[in-house]
């Protein structure tokens, strides 16, 4: 009983830790940014009611665990609005997660990341994913957006950590951008369409890591899966060569229709897939890097 | 999970050869798919006219309504726009025109306008006819309709990699989210609701100004849209969409140059043709009518 009560207390108070941390920040936004002045109130969405705001999209922050996201709109008489989206993903690797949705544009020096493009910015910092729009970009709404941004930015008084297993991933030829963090198996298909089905039994008990490669040997994508336990990882194994490597050799490798090469190895709870390496001995190599890595 | 053998890998799109080309939405060998679709061809009249759009971006309603009768008249192999029309529908129908309300990009109301001005010339009565979008399953006019319209705006989209005309009955159910799984792989399924099955008489995917790309959390910037100042008119919801869909993919791949694949892949379009039985995706199966403009028209019939 007393456990059960220890334990309520601290999720009650894990819950309004968070609920403070987004109104403090909110607290310390600035009412002017530039030329614009902030419009309406100020919405909370939580992870179902986003799905009124941001239709389309809203999904990709729910798949990411999505706690609460405050809304801001800031007016100005002689241009397009700007909002000011500030995600609170619950965890840090979560906000980096979601920062590797999409990694195009000019990177800033902004948060713990951020890149511009096109009048969107997007960064991440400690638990938080931001995002600032102007739905036409000139100079001003440059202008305001990147302010806006470093002041955020300064709210956020911590910074976070990136996912563990990243540092799993061999950083030979890794090429910059191309890793993307994730849990669900529709964000995999978003980034590298594997299969309709969700044949490796991805979801939220489950972490992914997908990279590109580049080196003198040739080219590869290398998929690194975390899964509770050893037996998950097995089982996730034997689905992915039933249903999409049925040829593999006895080293779990096969050469597909596309001249490139595919493997895959098991090593306790994980679960390593090459996909795309244009040279056998490449695929290989990444497969015996991680393993030694994770080792 | 579907029974063993019909899950559909990125091995399916490599052995038709189609993924890097088309992004998987033209059709390839379904594992077990339904048969049964219609033999004959599916015709999709594209149409534009540089002029349906001034310096600002603003629709030139007369144009426009050029455009939309020569199509309708190619479409139907009618004399004239009234009796085009009027193979359509009927003076006895209750027609709800299916619109698209999305913030960035909605169906312009200059074609909302122009839709209710064809279908009230065929006879229809004004209380028979209503456009809508979020509201279709409260609307009486909706709930009790003989025709639908579909009419939207192509552009890319974050989970089922475009927003179609087949995306666009997803307000039929009242819950889109059981949709969403498997890039919304399962859209089709709405078309055989009783509310909607058999009573689509026209699509018109508004290609005036497609989006091709998205990024963020309001997928949506002006850089990602372009003056293609076109309409997609067909019987056929899945033949207009591949068209459309060909039409933003080598957009895709000329804007960023080199191939972009929408992704995710929108093989709702193809699933809509093999497992759905609503119509052909595949461009052997179109018989695509190009009207008009035709400077950067990105697609060859």
């Amino acid at each position: 009983m007393v456990v059960f009560l220890f334990i309520s207390v601290l999720l009650a108070g894990a819950s309004t830790a968070q609920a403070e941390a987004l109104d403090e920040i909110s607290r310390g936004l600035p009412d002017k940014i530039l030329a614009w002045a902030k419009g309406e109130e100020d919405v909370l969405y939580d992870d179902r009611t986003i799905f009124d705001y941001i239709d389309g999209a809203a999904e990709v922050y729910r798949a990411y665990n999505m706690k609460q996201c405050l809304s801001r709109r800031y007016e100005t008489a002689d241009g397009p609005a700007i909002m000011l989206d500030i995600f609170d993903m619950g965890s840090s690797e979560d906000a980096f997660g979601v920062f590797t949705h999409d990694q195009d544009g000019e990177a800033m020096d902004l948060g713990q990341g951020a890149f511009y493009r096109s009048g969107w910015l997007s960064m991440w910092k400690e638990r938080f994913f931001i995002s600032i729009y102007a739905e036409q970009e000139t100079e001003a709404t440059r202008a305001a957006v990147l302010a806006l941004a470093e002041t955020v930015s300064r709210l956020i008084k911590v910074e976070g950590s990136k996912p563990r297993m990243l540092f799993y991933l061999p950083s030979t030829g890794i090429r910059p951008r191309s890793v993307k963090f994730f849990h669900e198996h529709v964000v995999l298909n978003r980034h590298y369409y594997l299969a309709g089905e969700n044949i490796l039994n991805l979801g939220r008990h489950t972490d992914g890591a997908l990279a590109a490669y580049e080196r003198k040997e040739g080219s590869a994508r290398l998929l690194l899966l975390e899964y509770p336990d050893r037996h998950k990882a097995e089982s996730a194994q034997t689905a992915f060569l039933k249903h999409y490597l049925p040829e593999a050799d006895d080293s779990g490798m096969a050469l597909l229709e596309n001249k490139q090469w595919c493997a895959l190895k098991v090593h306790e709870k994980w679960l390593a897939i090459v996909l795309e390496a244009t040279d056998r001995e490449l695929a290989q190599k990444l497969l015996e890097e991680v393993t030694a890595k994770i080792r | 999970m579907e029974k063993e053998g019909n899950i559909i890998t990125r091995r399916d799109f490599l052995r038709a050869g189609a993924f890097a080309a088309v992004g998987g939405f033209m059709g390839f060998p379904f594992k077990g798919s339904a048969q049964g679709r219609s033999l004959e061809k599916s015709r999709v009249i594209l149409i534009r006219d540089k002029e349906v759009l001034d310096g600002s971006g603003k629709i030139q309603e007369k144009v426009l309504e050029k455009m939309m009768d020569r199509a309708v008249m190619v479409l139907m192999d009618a004399p004239d726009p009234v009796t085009a029309w009027k193979r359509l529908l009927s003076p006895s129908d209750v027609v709800g025109i299916k619109s698209n309300a999305w913030y960035h990009l909605p169906t312009p109301e200059a074609l909302e306008k122009l839709l209710r001005t064809k279908v009230l010339a065929t006879g229809v009565l004004e209380k028979n006819l209503s456009v809508d979008d979020r509201g279709v399953l409260r609307n009486p006019v909706f709930r009790n309709c003989t025709a639908l319209i579909n009419i939207r705006p192509l552009r890319t989209h974050n989970w089922s990699g475009l927003g179609t005309l087949l995306k666009n009955y997803i307000m039929f159910t009242p819950r889109p989210a059981d949709y969403h799984g498997n890039a919304c792989e399962t859209l089709g399924a709405i078309w055989h609701f009783p509310q909607v099955e058999g009573k689509t008489r026209l699509n018109i995917l508004v290609m005036l100004t497609p989006q091709f790309h998205g990024v963020g959390p309001h997928s949506f910037s002006r850089d990602y849209v372009w003056n293609y100042s076109g309409l997609i008119l067909s019987r056929d919801p899945v033949a207009a969409d591949a068209t459309g869909a060909r039409i933003i993919q080598a957009k895709r791949n000329d804007f960023f140059s080199s191939p972009r694949p929408i992704s995710p892949p929108p093989h709702h379009i193809s699933v809509a043709d093999s497992r759905f039985n609503l119509g052909n995706s595949r461009p052997e199966k179109i018989e695509l009518i190009q009207l008009g403009w035709d400077e950067e028209i990105l697609i060859q019939g």
